[in-house]
């Protein structure tokens, strides 16, 4: 009998340990506060893919403690409410939703290209850290890829204050507010999205008849010489070593058409 | 029985007195002052932390003393908590985009909305503070055992925190540079230790929010000279 006891003792003792090594963290969807900027005389329309609608990043520290962070539905409010406020017009579209029936001048679809997080131990201070690589994906009203924008967002939070995995998830707010801030400050200098505002309301691609897609192809091939040029950005090395660009508040004015080299793509 | 009551008394007392003592602190507060300052009734203050974007460490803690340091007291000033004055410009006052120098503050106002939440809330003031609290050195040791007929611990213990602080004020009024404020203030603690240590707490971050915050209100409450 008291062996039995001690056995069971020495599970219980056992599944502490266990448990006490692993850490989940989810967070609840984020609100930003309301931008001073003025919209963009854009309709646009965002395509959530599902992967971006629950983003879970699994991580070992240390090889030691096992990490789980969701980001749950964060993501997604956060840039539906970004572009509700940057644009005159935003439609919210579901990962199979059919964008052709709608009539918009762009159609921006967000992933994540990579997260990273540093707890106090491994940094060797009292923050904590979080990196989100997002990409943008800008389509025109033929629902070709005109823009291709990664952005690294960073957001840091010291333990002051709270408690438990309340420090991570602030630095993972901070991180996505930072992506909001860059976005607001960078999306059109990096991607020319309002030069997409001119052209005539064509519906995208995906037509549903073949008259339609032929119809499409010719007013497609009669403005495409119009058009800015198509940008396409090469990723930046991933992770803390990339580090979070800062910067001026007077950025000096780009030729949107250029192309993005990689340094600049948060600048 | 007597004895036993008297025991925690005198423990007691030892632990006031050992509270009441501190570790050594050297303390230097110094302005340098660009332009007249002042303030009007109404007129208030918002404390902000230097990006950490460029590599300012500066403690939440250390934000909040200042707040309330500078709150505080009869001739205390009207403060508005940085996150509420941060939401209120957003995205301008972000770790990525708030303005690094006074030069970018007219560009900033010209921005929609920017010159209006900022007078709505009165803001004549804004401070940044830069700078942080380390550990620079330490040293000693110290042992504690503990066995059926009681413990206790032997030995001595010390270490050296360094708070340094800068504090630049930038006046909204004038949208210009009013000068800064710095605080560099080193503190040895000593924990020495015959049976029951006796901690000797130098706070460097607590003496460098005090200093800081006194020597702010001066430099801004200053009445201009005629």
């Amino acid at each position: 009998m008291r062996a039995k006891s001690r056995s069971l003792f020495g599970v219980a003792l056992a599944a502490v340990f266990v448990a006490g090594c692993g850490s989940n963290v989810t967070l609840d969807p984020v609100t930003i506060p309301a931008p001073l900027i003025e919209p963009m005389p854009l309709s646009i329309a965002i395509r959530i893919p599902a992967e971006f609608e629950h983003f879970v990043h699994e991580d070992e520290v240390l090889g030691r403690e096992k990490w789980r962070i969701d980001l749950g539905r964060s993501n997604a409010a956060l840039f539906s409410q970004l572009f509700e406020f940057m644009f005159d017009e935003v439609t919210v579209l579901g990962p199979d939703d059919d964008a052709s029936v709608l009539s918009i001048d762009a159609l921006i679809e967000p992933s994540i290209d990579a997260f990273e997080f540093s707890v106090p131990r491994q940094s060797k201070t009292e923050a904590y850290a979080v990196w989100i690589r997002y990409r943008l994906k800008i389509y025109d009203s033929a629902g070709d890829l005109y823009a291709n924008w990664p952005l690294s967002a960073y957001g840091k939070s010291e333990e002051f204050g709270l408690t438990g995995d309340e420090p991570l998830k602030r630095a993972a707010i901070l991180a996505m507010r930072d992506a909001a801030a860059l976005t607001i400050m960078n999306l059109d200098k990096s991607t020319a999205i309002s030069a997409l505002k001119d052209r005539p309301p064509v519906s995208v691609a995906s037509a549903e008849s073949q008259a339609a897609a032929e119809e499409a192809e010719t007013t497609s091939s009669k403005q495409r010489g119009q058009l800015p040029k198509r940008r396409d950005v090469t990723l930046p090395p991933p992770g803390p070593v990339a580090g979070p660009a800062v910067l001026a508040m007077d950025p000096v004015e780009t030729d949107p058409t250029d192309t993005v080299r990689e340094e600049s793509t948060n600048d | 029985m007597t004895e036993t009551n008297y025991c925690p008394g005198k423990a007691l007392t030892a632990c006031l007195v050992a509270l009441t003592l501190s570790g050594c602190i050297t303390s230097r507060v110094e302005d340098t002052r660009e332009g007249i300052t002042g303030i009007e009734e109404g007129e208030s203050v918002v404390i902000l932390a230097k990006s950490y974007h460029l590599g300012n460490e500066t403690e939440g803690k250390y934000i909040s003393c200042i707040e309330d340091a500078l709150a505080r007291g009869s001739n205390g000033l009207r403060v508005i908590p940085h996150k509420q004055f941060v939401d209120s410009l957003f995205p301008w006052f972000e770790p990525r985009t708030a303005p690094a120098e006074t030069k970018g503050l007219p560009k900033l106002m010209e921005r929609p909305g920017v010159a209006e939440r900022i007078a709505e809330q009165n803001v004549r003031y804004i401070v940044w503070l830069d700078g942080d609290t380390d550990r620079v050195a330490g040293g000693g040791s110290l042992s504690c055992a503990a066995g059926p007929g009681g413990g206790g611990c032997f030995g001595f213990a010390w270490w050296q925190n360094d708070a340094d602080y800068n504090a630049a004020v930038w006046d909204l009024k004038g949208l210009e540079s009013a000068g800064s404020v710095t605080a560099d203030v080193s503190g040895t603690s000593f924990l020495p230790a015959l049976v029951i240590p006796i901690p000797l707490i130098a706070r460097a971050r607590a003496a460098a929010c005090k200093g800081l915050a006194d020597q702010l209100r001066d430099f801004i409450l200053d009445e201009p000279e005629v």
